[in-house]
């Protein structure tokens, strides 16, 4: 009956200052779903890299039917039988959707494509999934959720037992997803065995028959059957006791004054609804939700990047309508510390004190224009010093710089502005702990300066230990509020539980004394 | 499942859809119109041929950028190595002696080795294309005045002479040379495996690792191939020029990407179209035979190219949007969903609670 395909065992992998996996094992057999689960940076990623050969773990062993494999490339990892649908798309834009199926091995002969036993197994792959597209379609014109399903049927086409589906849902509406699940009971049907990663855990529970959690690069749960779970049980896994947030100094907050900036019933062309919330002189407000809530697209729409549709947006009570980033930094004072720091955050290859002083040209130009190279030093100078970013020199570039020095630099461009509100996206992401606990620091000391700050984090660590209240998002929209006790524990049970369960999403959790 | 009619019936529809069905037409009403302007002439034997001469080098060179283009290379040394093949053939016939068959082979596969090792350069230093083939551009040209200098090269093989002047049927020989090329091209890239891999390794090169293809090969094939085809295009232009000289290739590096974006190539690479870009070609060699005709100012041509290219580009661009905004709603119906019973409660849409 368990006819198992897969079978990790004691996987580790070390990267330069991280153990990124720590003894997981894993155990897949045929025709089922398996979940598998863990918070952001728990080692889902590296776990799927190692089982589809884009990294070979520096020791653990891998089974397939008993047998040991070391895949040590994608394509390998396809011939064993494991195949993967990123988050991504991977497909020829330009090719039909015969010839993407079959792009591994082409039906051919003397180095023809032979076009008509092209379409046969193509039609064929998607029969087995129920799926009706035309074949010779060019995969560009189709929808996103189709593609992926095109993707499905390439890897039925390379024979793949094991598929592995990252966060499958985060780009499809409710009624796309249901498709791809009856797709994954079909699969299931012929004796594949799909690894589910995902971070909707009433999608886990609809559809998975067993269930892996990882925390901190080990499987604290192995392959085990769901039926025996509850979705609290599962996140009391997932989320666990070993990070504790760090306890900064006590800060007064005057909930009492008015907001800064204040969103009324808010919605937008990305999708956003009735999304109301305000930020007060002094206070961090907390923006938590999972990878695709929608954080980052709401604020690219307060920012005048994206439209509203509906609602009120007030600074200072008054009701504004932000066309650019540029009206919002020149005219209302709200600066963006972005989460792609390489691409948005910093001219990588210009020197640093041009970074910082890039918001303020117009203020330093002397006549026709000219910026005083004294003066942009000066500026520069000050800020360096008060956020201690560690540098070589001012006329050194940024790319020079480690990423927690890069991101202090994006951050001192706001502060040269004279910036009346922040809104941090992800800031620690890819720094080490020091800086990371440095850049929190920073952030507490700025609010306690009096700035209000929009912090926006999928780190619950980061979330619990700067904010003064969290607000929670899911599908473009607020599912509730939680003041911040700072006592991780419950805190997190709390947030996530927001999140999942919509009976309490509607409660507000009382106040608790900061 | 659909039928074969239906998928038959589908492909017709994205053909009458496509730009080189715009291109046909525009050829068509084009020669009409020219025809019936010049009260006949044009419909002639000789002008046939001359039209049609001439339209042979700039086919050629716009399908070698074209190949560049699809696996998202620049080739800007199009008309320096062009040109230099071209003295290269007519040094060796006029000075050395050399027979003209044995002048052509070699001049194409000192193209093609050209070729060859720009696209080696490219994949071992990893430098940009566009500024490996604009050095190679600047040497080629150096290479070419220190082949022929001032002079005009013109005391080359009769046999070269005849084949650039036959006409069966007032249907050039190097017109029907540039035809034969384009065909064998469009049998590789749509039908060879090699070139398969070619479109792949353009249209998204990370996928295309995934399945297996070396990006690095592609690059050097698609480099390969485009010098091959200067080189025939260098053949078609001694064969039909009086002479050659230094300045020979000096303008065919805008025609060469006119064509291919005319046609519906896109630059960003994973895309051809052999026969729309040899329409464009038609289409712009119309434009300049109407200059002729009419004796109009030669400046027009250029900004009547510069002017088609740019709003076939604009025009792309405007169906493109299009097209994203229907999204996958156009064609073939989406399968449906599930029925109500199966459907997991837990997913159904809800609004959530505000805080």
């Amino acid at each position: 009956m368990t006819d198992v395909l897969l079978e990790c065992q004691a996987i580790v992998k070390v990267f330069p200052g991280v153990r990124a996996l720590d003894g997981v094992g894993l155990r897949l057999t045929a025709g089922s779903v398996h979940a598998l689960l863990g918070e952001n940076g728990a080692g889902k990623s590296t776990l799927i890299k190692v089982l589809t050969g884009v990294h070979t773990p520096d020791s653990g062993r891998l089974l397939w039917r008993g047998g040991e494999v070391r895949p040590r490339s994608p394509l390998e990892a396809t011939r064993i039988g494991i195949g993967v649908v990123h988050q991504e798309r991977n497909l020829i834009p330009g090719f039909s959707v015969a010839e993407n199926i079959t792009l591994q091995s082409p039906p051919s002969r003397r180095g023809l494509i032979d076009r008509a036993a092209m379409t046969d197994p193509a039609l064929r792959c998607l029969g087995e999934l129920g799926l009706d597209l035309d074949p010779d379609r060019p995969v560009r014109e189709l929808s996103v959720a189709q593609q992926q399903l095109v993707e499905i049927a390439k890897a039925l086409y390379t024979e793949s037992r094991v598929l592995l589906l990252d966060e499958p849902t985060a780009s499809l509406s409710p009624r796309e997803a249901e498709r791809l699940f009856e797709v994954v009971r079909r699969l299931k049907a012929r004796g594949t065995c799909v690894v589910f990663v995902s971070h909707k855990l009433e999608e886990v529970f609809a559809i998975c028959d067993t269930v892996t959690v990882l925390r901190d690069g080990a499987s604290v749960l192995e392959s085990s059957p769901l039926a025996e779970h509850t979705p609290d049980d599962v996140v009391g896994l997932m989320v666990g006791r070993a990070h504790a947030a760090t306890q900064l100094r006590p800060r007064e907050v005057d909930t009492s004054a008015a907001p800064v900036l204040s969103l009324d019933a808010v919605s937008t062309a990305a999708g956003h609804r009735d999304i109301s919330l305000d930020v007060r002189a002094g206070e961090i407000v907390g923006l938590y939700g999972l990878v695709g809530a929608g954080r980052s697209e709401l604020v690219k729409a307060v920012l005048g990047l994206d439209r509203v549709t509906g609602g009120e947006i007030r600074v200072h009570g008054e009701p504004v309508r932000i066309a650019s980033p540029r009206q919002a930094l020149h005219r209302f004072g709200i600066g963006y510390l972005t989460e792609n720091r390489k691409e948005e955050g910093v001219f990588l290859d210009q020197p640093i004190a041009r970074n910082i002083t890039v918001t303020v040209w117009k203020r330093l130009a002397k006549a026709l224009g000219f910026v005083s190279a004294r003066e942009e030093r000066d500026v520069a100078h000050d800020l360096v010093e008060r956020l201690g970013i560690r540098i070589a020199g001012l006329e050194r570039h940024a790319g020079e710089l480690s990423g927690g020095n890069q991101q202090k630099v994006s951050l001192a461009k706001w502060l040269a502005a004279d910036t009346r509100l922040l809104i941090v996206d992800e800031p620690t992401v890819g720094v080490d702990v020091r800086t990371k606990h440095a850049f929190h620091e920073l952030i507490w000391e700025l609010a306690r300066d009096g700035l209000p700050i929009l912090l926006i984090s999928s780190d619950l660590a980061e979330m619990i230990t700067l904010a003064d209240r969290v607000v929670v998002m899911a599908d473009h929209r607020i599912r509730g509020e939680v003041d911040n006790d700072r006592d991780y524990e419950r805190m997190s049970g709390r947030i996530i539980r927001v999140i999942h369960d919509r009976a309490t999403s509607a409660v507000r959790p009382r106040a608790v004394e900061a | 499942m659909m039928t074969i009619r239906d998928r038959g019936a589908a492909a017709l529809r994205r053909f009458s859809r496509s730009t080189t069905t715009t291109l046909l037409c525009v050829v068509l009403v084009g020669y009409l119109a020219l025809g019936v302007a010049s009260s006949g002439s044009f419909f002639e034997g000789p002008s046939v041929r001359t039209f049609l001469r001439y339209l042979a080098t700039p086919v050629l060179i716009g399908l070698a950028q074209m190949v560049a283009l699809c696996v998202g290379q620049l080739n800007l040394a199009v008309g320096a190595l062009g040109g230099f093949t071209a003295c290269l053939m007519g040094v060796l016939m006029a000075d050395q002696g050399v027979p003209a068959g044995v002048a052509v082979v070699a001049g194409v596969l000192v193209a093609t080795a050209v070729g060859l090792v720009t696209g080696l350069f490219i994949v071992v230093t990893k430098i940009n294309g566009f500024i490996v083939t604009l050095g190679t551009m600047t040497i080629l040209q150096g290479a070419q005045y220190g082949l022929t200098g001032t002079r005009t090269v013109d005391g080359y093989s009769a046999a070269l002479r005849d084949f650039g002047r036959a006409a069966p049927l007032n249907v050039p020989l190097v017109f029907l040379t540039a035809l034969a090329a384009a065909a064998l091209l469009a049998a590789f890239l749509y039908r060879a495996t090699a070139g398969r891999r070619l479109l792949a390794a353009g249209g998204n090169p990370l996928a295309a690792r995934l399945s297996g293809i070396s990006t690095d090969r592609q690059i050097v094939l698609a480099h390969t191939v485009s010098g091959l085809l200067i080189g025939v295009a260098a053949l078609t232009a001694t064969a039909s020029l009086p002479g050659v000289n230094r300045s020979v290739g000096g303008d065919w590096l805008l025609p060469s990407f006119a064509a291919p974006i005319i046609g519906g190539v896109a630059l960003t690479g994973g895309s051809v179209a052999v026969l729309g870009t040899v329409l464009a070609a038609f289409v712009m060699r119309l434009i300049d035979a109407a200059r002729a005709q009419f004796s109009l100012d030669p400046s027009w041509v250029n900004f009547l190219i510069g002017v088609v290219v740019l709003g076939t580009v604009v025009g792309g661009r405007i169906h493109q949007s299009h097209v994203a905004k229907r999204g996958g709603s156009r064609g073939s119906a989406p399968p449906a969903p599930p029925r109500g019973d199966a459907r997991p409660a837990a997913v159904s849409p809800h609004p959530g609670g505000s805080g």
